[in-house]
């Protein structure tokens, strides 16, 4: 008996796998916001040896491959601390840092986009620098990251493929498995594609949404 | 374990090897999305609508499709429809497709800044579409999108790491021959990873003198 054929099964294993790189997608995208942003904060306090460090690490991590930096982690980090990196755990490490160095930069252009005269205006009325952040910058540096960062997580949707090659059975690892039993690489390669397509789309239109709701107070009411 | 990174010189010359191949393949590939890039590029801004919306199909599908997924679509279909091909031109052919996608969203956008008025000039002068395409839009708009054009090409530099997982032993490659040869993978990748980066700093500074001097007359503008 051969088993090479399709299987209603497999329907399961594809659906399991966008399950996992969907899952992994969105927990390091909500770390990477949350610790990206932190790191624009610390540099609009303008701590001084940490915001140096940050701009570093950030620029680092920007201009190296994403592969390198995971193989860093799970073959590395276990080698040198002594510590067990399973690969889930490798993949959320990397790629929530990955997301944080460019989600940092783009926080970091939202809040040098907001006029000086707003901030200066802000201090005359007497708000501490923490008000200003939250009340003058954060709702207007928001509308105008939303664009940038749609554009991110479309590119960071489809970095999590590289986390297959740790070993973490994400769509990508489907496919390879699917690949390797049925030996019919266009037609397994076409859906995982169409499946990374479709989700990408909807990343983008999600992202179109929320930025016209943010941008709706700018927006020309007629008179 | 301490971190020592003397135990890595005997592997420079393996490394150095595997750093020319990724030299190789990226040099190929910048060529070949260039001259794809430019192609599309033209696609799209012609002014017959199936055309511009083939070429609109071919960026959109590259773009949001992991390129893990395309690698593997080439790597394991062309065999499949009898083309026998070795993994370093299936990933120079795949490497320039995706980059072809990318690079010809930049060089639309330089031809779209073109000012009008240059068209009609040429027009009116009588000449023809081909020519006023090669001699006219074609300078103004790669001088204007170098700097974008290179950031694409950084990036294909970080992407060119995925090759790897293709049997490939370009610089991530013969870095985890290494890594596995001399059990100290967080050495090797860490320093692999101040490789990169310092090799895609090096390509952007290149970049940047390369813009300046193109756009040397108009300084004012552009610089």
């Amino acid at each position: 008996m051969r088993y090479t054929s399709f299987t209603s099964y497999d329907f399961v294993l594809l659906a399991q796998g966008l399950g996992v790189s969907l899952a992994l997608f969105l927990a390091t995208t909500l770390i990477g916001l949350l610790v990206g942003t932190i790191w624009a904060v610390i540099r609009f306090y303008r701590v001084p040896v940490l915001t140096q460090f940050i701009t570093f690490f950030a620029e680092l991590l920007k201009n190296s491959p994403v592969l390198v930096q995971l193989f860093l982690v799970f073959f590395g980090l276990p080698a040198v601390a002594k510590i067990n990196v399973t690969p889930v755990e490798a993949a959320v490490i990397t790629l929530s840092g990955n997301t944080a160095a460019f989600i940092y930069v783009i926080a970091v252009s939202a809040i040098e986009s907001i006029g000086r005269d707003q901030i200066e205006s802000a201090r005359v009325f007497g708000l501490p620098r923490w008000q200003i952040l939250r009340h003058v910058i954060a709702p207007q540096a928001m509308a105008f990251a939303v664009g940038p960062l749609t554009g991110l997580l479309v590119n960071q949707l489809q970095v999590t493929s590289l986390i297959s090659v740790i070993g973490v059975v994400d769509l990508t690892k489907i496919g390879n498995i699917l690949n390797l039993r049925t030996l019919k690489p266009f037609i397994v390669w076409t859906i995982v594609g169409g499946l990374y397509y479709v989700t990408a789309k909807l990343v983008a239109l999600g992202g179109a949404k929320l930025e016209r709701r943010l941008r709706a107070h700018t927006a020309w009411k007629g008179l | 374990m301490t971190f020592d990174v003397t135990i890595l010189a005997p592997h420079v010359p393996f490394i150095l090897k595997g750093a020319l191949l990724t030299a190789e393949a990226c040099a190929l590939a910048l060529v070949g999305s260039l001259i794809i890039g430019l192609l599309v590029a033209a696609l799209r801004t012609s002014s017959s609508a199936i055309l511009s919306r083939a070429a609109f199909v071919y960026v959109d599908l590259f773009r949001n499709i992991p390129f893990i997924v395309q690698l593997f679509f080439f790597f394991y279909g062309l065999p499949e429809i009898g083309i026998y091909i070795d993994a370093f031109t299936t990933g120079v052919i795949a490497l320039s497709i995706a980059g072809g996608a990318f690079s010809s969203d930049v060089i639309r956008s330089g031809i779209l800044a073109i000012d009008t008025g240059i068209l009609e000039a040429a027009e009116v002068s009588g000449l023809s579409k081909p020519v006023i395409f090669r001699k006219i839009v074609m300078p103004i708009a790669l001088r204007t999108s170098i700097r974008p054009l290179g950031s694409v090409f950084i990036n294909l530099v970080l992407t060119s790491s995925i090759l790897s997982t293709i049997t490939l032993n370009e610089l991530t490659g013969s870095a985890k021959i290494v890594a596995s040869d001399t059990f100290r993978p967080f050495e090797v990748y860490a320093v692999l990873l101040i490789v990169y980066a310092s090799l895609t700093y090096l390509v952007s500074l290149a970049i940047g003198a390369l813009h300046r001097h193109l756009n040397r007359d108009r300084m004012p503008d552009v610089a």
